[in-house]
């Protein structure tokens, strides 16, 4: 069996990625993350798992983020033929619902609820 | 999670800190994803899903870590908490290394900057 020199191990670039973590600044602040993951028993001292971490979360609220804007996008195109080019987005619940249900999450809100 | 602190008004308060920071955080990812507006109940369920999002890495970590036989855990473990529930582990070093990223001030910084 001949072994290709230009083949990348598994586990290549999420060394890489943890490399970049170390001089790298998350959304959330890490004091914050540290809090939330200590009330769960998780207790570390490397910053790059805490950053990881960090990363990992927002991207999740990022990805169902953007579902509920192409939600916006696809209801608003039938309705409103006039085209404006500086057009304002207002994520509401009526996006966030269906695009959280394709996570296999269900939200309700409960009645006369202000 | 404020019902299990009691009625301490000190812990209550540091609890809604910690929540006015992740709601900030909520607000400049839907900021940096073209949203110019949002309604609060909205807000409030991602706000609500980040922190039980972030408890639950925390704890799924911890028990892999455990399970293994030890005490702190490594980035493999979180990685494999990570894949256990279904996030995407590739993705992330595109999504960090993202353009228009906002990043917001650690409270310690924030603490210091007003007095």
């Amino acid at each position: 069996a001949t072994v290709t020199s230009n083949v990348k191990p598994v586990g290549q670039p999420l060394v890489d990625f943890l490399h970049h973590l170390e001089d790298y600044t998350p959304t959330i602040p890490d004091a914050v993350t540290v809090h939330y993951l200590n009330t769960s028993g998780f207790e570390t001292s490397d910053p790059r798992i805490v950053r990881l971490i960090s990363v990992a979360a927002q991207k999740f609220i990022s990805d169902v983020v953007n579902d509920a804007l192409q939600h916006c996008k696809m209801r608003g195109a039938g309705q409103s033929k006039k085209t404006s080019k500086d057009k304002r987005y207002t994520l509401t619940m009526e996006d966030l619902s269906p695009a959280l249900a394709e996570y296999g999450i269900n939200v309700k809100k409960p009645h006369y609820f202000n | 999670m404020e019902m299990s602190c009691g009625s301490v008004g000190t812990v209550k308060e540091s609890v809604s800190a910690r929540r006015r920071v992740l709601y900030s955080a909520v607000c400049a990812v839907c900021h940096e994803n073209e949203f110019s507006l949002a309604d609060k109940p909205s807000l409030d369920t991602l706000l609500q899903m980040l922190q039980s999002l972030l408890f639950e890495i925390g704890r799924s970590s911890q028990a892999f870590c455990e399970l293994s036989g030890r005490t702190e855990p490594l980035v493999g473990d979180v990685v494999m908490a990570l894949i256990e529930m279904g996030l995407n582990c590739d993705s992330l070093s595109s999504y960090a290394m993202r353009a228009n990223r906002v990043t917001i001030a650690s409270p310690q910084l924030m603490a210091k900057q007003s007095t």
